[in-house]
């Protein structure tokens, strides 16, 4: 272990501080400013003890105003005034602390600062290791730390993860999806908990197509038969050449709530009086009908139809007909379906297998919101009622599952919020073992409560301000984060939260290594696969 | 032996002054002179002026209106009465185990001793401490800027030209005087021009 003083790279001296506004230290003589970066992990020795923190600042500072009014003007000058007249300042934030002389105890957090003139140091392997532990099977490394060695892990607590909602944020482009492919491989490698992805984008199935337009092995490559795929789009060019479906998802009409409707109030653009008017059609009809009957009625039908509902306007009437019309187009909203998706759900999570739900050429905002919404607010019930009775049973419950939705904003804008299953479960908590994996690019647009249920969040490059408050709002040291934010570049993330014991800012793995990873383990992992499921059905319904 | 550049004709504990035999190559303003003060000790000193004058105390000398070559030629007995002077300032001594300190030495030199020019060794090793600048610039009634950055220059020369000596001479400069931001700029602006 390289922990004598000597082999590490000293950044600076403490000169003041305090444990809310953070520490400030000289920076070292020797150290050139402009290798300095923020986000930098870095350790500051005090006495006795090790202050694990993060680099927050860099400023400029001078001993004495007149510099200031007349700044040196040769390079003489100025290499003269460094370091005495001028000088530059660390700001860093201390988050954990440890003893130095217990070398692998856990670090807790820091409730006081070190003495002045302690000496900051750049972190080693050995303190990432000390702060986010080794690497195994519910450890994965995610990243590391930026500035750091790629091969230096940050390891993600995956039971802690799966024990809330979790969001990972960021602007379209900044590695989202990759980074969820990673952290939804790692989750399913496990088989402690179980997965159902919408996957708006057709990214987390088979394949995935890559910046430069090639294309990569996404979860169902590399897990092969645990991750199972529906579609929405079977005749869609993501299947065929040996990579198959394994189910296609119909959608009856008659689950489609006039409530689901509110959820699609911006992408039909609603009116009161059109949503007033559909109430009054189920209301009528009957909540398993109305939509089906709806959609039948002949323009000429119409005036009739008015009458029937009394008081209601012909020409709302048209204009909802006409709206509402766009279902028609959607080929998997039957009015009688083959095979009930929700219960295909169950069977294969129940054999703990993952689902992937895929969109295929439909991957427009209306299909998204509308069939993830329905499919979730059964499972929901199912698992609300299947954790209730284990329950009295005195039994364990079903699979915690975990639900990863894209455009989270979608579903829990503060205007739905309240009334979505979306909604319930991210407030739940983990009461019917149900969570949610949240992926948005305007984390401003999800409600403020919500938001604060969120355990771990994951937040990439953003761009607006509203969205960097939004993604870091309710987090401790709140400020220090903002500033980490704001300079990072794509493919890093700020990791913070529950699963992690300090906030950290890494370089997303690289996803060919992921990839190599998971093909590495595969043989193993596939075979354990088979052993869990003959013991978990006793039969083979569920070969494919 | 002294390479015998004067000859102590008055001295004190802090300077001294010293009589030239001949009136070619006086030394320079900022050069690091050499005296022995008592026994084994050698005192190092920074000349800080250099002034000719009369022989004779009561016959001022007058306007010739001849150039240097002409008097020569026509007035040689002129320079007969001319003498030339140096007053330098103790800033260091070599102890009697030959250890360098840049503060005073115990006694002054004394009257009559040679005094000659320091060598680059003597130079680099009375200047490795930059205490010498502080010693200058405790020097009472002297030209101490002008003298600071003088014996930087001449100490700099002497490490041929190291332009890393010639900065930290310079941080000292600035930490010395960072109540004196001015004064320190423009003596770190005398220290800068170097070749
Ligand atoms: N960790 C990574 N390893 C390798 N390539 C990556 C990584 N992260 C991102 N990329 C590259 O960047 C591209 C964009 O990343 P990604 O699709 O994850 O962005 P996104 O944040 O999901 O964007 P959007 O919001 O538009 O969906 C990927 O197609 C991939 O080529
Ligand atoms: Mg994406």
């Amino acid at each position: 272990m390289s922990d004598k003083a000597a082999d590490r790279r000293i950044l600076g001296q403490i000169t003041k501080g305090s444990l809310i506004s953070g520490l400030q230290a000289k920076l070292s003589d020797n150290v050139d400013i402009e290798d300095v970066r923020i986000g930098t992990f870095a350790v500051v020795d005090g006495d006795r003890n090790r202050f694990f923190s993060l680099l927050k600042d860099v400023s400029l500072a001078s001993t004495n105003e007149d510099i200031l009014l007349t700044p040196p003007t040769d390079d003489f000058d100025r290499r003269v005034h460094l370091g005495v007249s001028t000088y530059y300042e660390l700001s860093l934030q201390p988050m954990l602390v440890a003893e130095k002389d217990a070398p692998g105890a856990t670090p807790l957090p820091s409730t006081t600062v070190p003495p002045h003139f302690s000496t900051v140091f750049e972190a080693t392997p050995e303190d990432v290791e000390q702060v986010f532990g080794k690497v195994d099977e519910f450890h994965p490394s995610v990243g590391s730390p930026i500035f750091m060695n790629p091969t230096i892990p940050v390891c993600l607590d995956l039971r802690k993860l799966a024990m809330r909602s979790n969001a990972l944020f960021g602007r379209s482009g900044c590695g989202k999806s990759v980074l969820a492919r990673i952290i939804l491989g790692y989750l399913m490698q496990t088989d402690a908990f179980v997965n159902l992805v919408f996957d708006m984008h057709n990214e987390f199935g088979w394949t995935a197509t890559s910046e430069e337009g090639g294309s990569v092995d996404s979860l169902r490559k590399l897990l092969g038969q645990r991750v199972a795929i529906f579609t929405l789009d079977p005749k869609s060019p993501l299947y065929g050449h040996g990579q198959a479906y394994d189910f296609e998802v119909q959608v009856p009409l008659n689950e489609i709530r006039c409530s689901d409707m509110e959820l699609l109030g911006a992408e039909l653009a609603l009116s009161q009086a059109q949503r007033e008017t559909m109430y009054k059609l189920e209301e009528r009809w009957g909540e398993k009908t109305w939509l089906a009957r709806f959609l039948k009625l002949e323009p000429q039908e119409i005036e009739g139809a008015a009458e029937e509902l009394g008081a209601t306007n012909v020409e709302t009437l048209k204009v909802l007909s006409r709206k509402l019309g766009r279902f028609k187009k959607l080929p998997f909203l039957k009015e009688a379906v083959s095979d009930d998706t929700v219960r295909r759900i169950r069977d294969y999570i129940g054999a703990g297998k993952h689902v992937v739900i895929q969109f295929g050429r439909y991957n427009d905002l209306l299909t998204y919101i509308l069939v993830a919404n329905i499919l979730t607010r059964r499972l929901h019930e199912d698992y609300a009622r299947d954790t209730d009775a284990a329950r009295a049973e005195g039994r364990e419950g079903p699979t915690p599952l975990i639900i990863t939705i894209e455009e989270a904003h979608k579903f829990l804008d503060p205007s739905v919020a309240g009334s979505t299953v979306f909604g319930a479960i991210a407030r739940e908590a983990r009461k019917y073992r149900l969570v949610l994996f949240l992926i948005d690019q305007r984390p401003s647009g999800i409600d403020d409560e919500i938001l604060s249920q969120v355990g771990t969040r994951i937040v990439g490059k953003l761009d607006d301000e509203r969205d960097i408050d939004a993604a870091l709002s309710g987090r401790p040291n709140q400020g220090t984060l903002k500033v980490l934010v704001n300079n990072m570049v794509e493919r890093q993330f700020l990791l913070t939260g529950y699963a992690l014991p300090m906030p950290v800012v890494i370089d997303a793995k690289e996803y060919g290594s992921f990839c190599k990873e998971m093909q590495a383990t595969g043989g193993r992992v596939r075979g354990e696969l088979e052993r869990r499921k003959l013991e978990l059905t006793g039969d083979d319904e569920l070969e494919l | 032996m002294i390479d015998r550049i004067g000859e102590v004709i008055e001295a004190s504990t802090t300077r001294f002054r010293a009589q030239r035999e001949e009136l070619d190559n006086p030394p320079a303003f900022g050069s690091f002179v050499k005296v022995p003060s008592g026994p084994d000790i050698t005192s190092y000193a920074i000349v800080y002026n250099v002034y000719e004058t009369s022989i004779d105390a009561s016959r001022r000398p007058m306007a010739m209106g001849l150039t240097e070559e002409e008097l020569k030629a026509q007035q040689p007995q002129i320079f007969e009465m001319i003498r030339l002077e140096f007053e330098a300032a103790i800033v260091g001594f070599k102890d009697q185990g030959g250890a360098v300190k840049a503060y005073l030495p115990p006694w002054p030199p004394r009257i009559h001793a040679f005094v000659g020019a320091c060598g680059p060794e003597e130079v680099i090793s009375l200047t490795e401490d930059l205490d010498f600048i502080r010693a200058i610039n405790a020097l009472p009634g002297l030209p101490t800027d002008e003298l600071i950055a003088a014996a930087v220059r001449v100490a700099y020369q002497n490490r041929d030209c190291d332009a890393e000596f010639l900065v930290k001479a310079g941080q000292e400069i600035a930490i010395m005087l960072k109540e004196e931001y001015e004064r320190a700029r423009s003596i770190l602006r005398r220290v800068g021009h170097v070749g």
